[in-house]
């Protein structure tokens, strides 16, 4: 056991302390797979994560760092809110891109490129590739049923795996998606995770939209929010931890798959704006862009929480 | 919102990582309510706590060091293990009580002394110790222990006894007949939140022969509520104290004994729970720093 760099920092939001926290280890060398599962047991954060020197071959390949990625459960290849954490503590912490404004990041998936806007600052991962499908009526009724949603109130349906499987529904309102109050034991009992999202109109998104998601948002809360910037769309995401699904506050990966599938099918433009996490009394921010070929980028507002030494 | 000096500590355990996390801020001064829940909600630990000075009246009253104790769903007058682990984190940053061997914790609840053990560092003589606080406790109804039973799939002839414990943490306490009755109980989350019930399930090891004079141990299970769900806690302060104190009384276990708690969840929760010479039970147990650095709130 010795010393090692820490920080925890707070992903996909522009309001302190209402993001999704990640905790990062940043000079990992040496600890065993044994530690680093009982540290990202005991953070009981989402995500851990611990930094090391990239391998030979992703060294060969301008791997900048190599990140390992744990929930209190078990090792992931990827995820989204993982990556733009450790990218941001990794820089925070002096690391030097071989590119500047792009760092590749060497995970158990492969390598990540990522962004890092001149202007903003704000960083962005490359959305991984997705495979999607159609979901069947007769599928999906048992899910809307549990879901506590009327077939009416659905646009679209997906099936979306970009690693994590997501049934993803498109819905009519976002006041829908903020009124769901789904049967958990049910859905898990489905033996699926569940995305949901719906558009602001365009025309109401500076009034009504936003009013709503306000009054939601700041209810009860700090009120020492900055005021958020527009958004086009609500999202909320409920995973499976095993024993029953939770609904995760801010969810990278997702946001990913679904802008893969929203942009394709023409139900939303680049770059919009996601809002996700008002019902735990987060306010998430996803900044979703494309690039000239086509390529997917998700972005987010990375913030310092916590910094110093965690004996390991 | 400024740099603050932070600790995030492993409380009731022989070994780091294997206790119960607790996250503190220790310079809490000019943090905002609504700031100090945001913050708790974020480092998503069962308990975060924020160390200020003692109030005027605390002050008077010996007080050392006064704490705000917040779970991710509001603030509580009283816990045990954020008791231990504050009070391991401010004596760390360089606090010092006024009594040698004790500190004194003003809290919402009121003044809570914690002792401080002469050998820390041995695993027999446990680093801090709380004076468990008054109790009271009553009968559940057989009607109620029987939807209990029901919402975490066990059967009636698993249970020895069963009580409303409350010491400012309400908990039900049930008593099952063996410890290889534990890992079989499934809790249900919408039934036990429908039912608003925290399950502290516990039983007696068997002691094995040869071993005379150890001390007994009770293997202890605690089914949390949470502001969206249920959680099973590592190690429970507060309704360790209370099993004590109800199981004492009715003579299912004698003080002093041993605590393990978290086995379900991977972690080895360890705490002591003795009787001083006035009938006073206390929780003892070990804290480890793990983390050190600043928070900027």
């Amino acid at each position: 056991m010795r010393t090692r760099a820490f920080m925890q920092v707070d992903v996909f939001s522009e309001t302190a302390y209402r993001g999704n926290p990640l905790a990062v280890v940043l000079d990992s060398e040496g600890l065993s797979d044994e530690a680093m599962q009982a540290f990202a047991r005991w953070t009981n954060l989402s995500e851990t994560t611990f930094l090391l020197p990239p391998t030979p071959e992703g060294r060969a390949q301008g791997a900048d760092y190599r990140v390992r990625i744990f929930t209190p459960g078990g090792e992931l290849p990827f995820a989204g809110h993982p990556t733009l954490g450790s990218c941001h503590a990794w820089l925070a912490a002096g690391g030097q891109p071989q590119q500047a404004g792009r760092v590749l990041q060497e995970c158990a998936k492969g390598l990540v490129p990522l962004q890092q806007d001149a202007r903003s600052g704000r960083l962005a991962f490359a959305a991984p590739s997705l495979s999607r499908s159609e979901i069947a009526d007769a599928e999906l009724a048992p899910v809307l049923q549990a879901a506590g949603l009327q077939p009416s109130q659905v646009l679209a349906s997906q099936k979306l795996n970009n690693g994590p499987v997501f049934w993803a529904l498109l819905l009519d309102d976002p006041d829908t998606v903020l009124a769901m109050q789904p049967d958990l034991t049910a859905l898990h009992g489905l033996g699926m995770e569940l995305a949901v999202a719906a558009l602001y109109p365009q025309a109401a998104k500076t009034l009504i939209g936003r009013a709503s998601r306000e009054a939601r948002a700041f209810d009860g809360a700090s009120g020492q929010a900055s005021r958020p910037p527009e958004v086009d769309i609500e999202v909320r995401v409920w995973f499976n931890t095993g024993a029953s699904l939770s609904e995760d506050p801010i969810t990278g990966s997702l946001n990913a798959s679904l802008a893969q599938w929203l942009l394709a099918d023409g139900h939303l433009q680049a770059p919009y704006v996601a809002s996700q996490g008002i019902n735990l009394d987060r306010s998430g921010i996803v900044n979703i862009a494309q690039d000239a070929a086509g390529q997917v980028w998700v972005g987010g507002h990375v913030a310092a929480g916590i910094q110093g030494e965690v004996l390991l | 919102m400024q740099p603050r000096r932070f600790a995030q500590l492993d409380v009731f355990a022989h070994h780091a990582l294997q206790g119960n996390a607790l996250a503190v801020v220790l310079d809490g001064e000019g943090i905002g309510d609504a700031a100090m829940l945001d913050f708790a909600r974020w480092t998503n630990l069962s308990e975060t706590t924020f160390v200020l000075p003692p109030t005027p009246e605390g002050a008077a009253g010996g007080a050392d060091y006064r704490l705000r104790i917040f779970t991710p769903a509001g603030e509580l007058a009283f816990a045990g293990h954020p008791t231990l682990g504050s009070c391991q984190a401010w004596l760390n940053a360089g606090g010092t009580p006024r009594q040698a061997q004790v500190v004194v914790q003003e809290c919402a609840k009121g003044l809570v002394s914690i002792q401080r053990s002469p050998s820390a560092s041995s695993t027999d003589q446990e680093g801090l110790a709380f004076a468990a606080p008054p109790l009271q406790r009553s009968e559940v109804p057989a009607s109620v222990q029987a939807e209990v039973l029901a919402a975490l799939a066990l059967q009636a002839d698993d249970l020895v006894a069963a009580q409303w414990l409350d010491n400012g943490s309400r908990w039900m306490g049930l008593l099952v007949r063996a410890t290889d009755v534990l890992p079989r109980a499934q809790p249900n989350a919408a039934a036990l939140r429908a039912l608003g019930v925290k399950a502290g399930l516990c039983a007696i090891h068997t002691p094995s022969s040869g071993a005379m004079a150890a001390e007994p141990v009770l293997e202890v299970r605690g089914i949390t509520l949470t502001a969206h769900g249920i959680a099973e806690d590592p190690a429970t302060g507060s309704l360790n104290a209370s099993l004590a104190q109800w199981l004492s009384a009715t003579g299912h276990i004698a003080l002093p004994y041993r605590v393990q708690q978290g086995a379900a969840i991977g972690r080895a929760g360890r705490m002591r729970l003795v009787a001083d010479a006035q009938g006073q039970v206390w929780v003892q147990g070990q804290v480890h720093s793990v983390l050190t650095g600043q928070v900027i709130l």
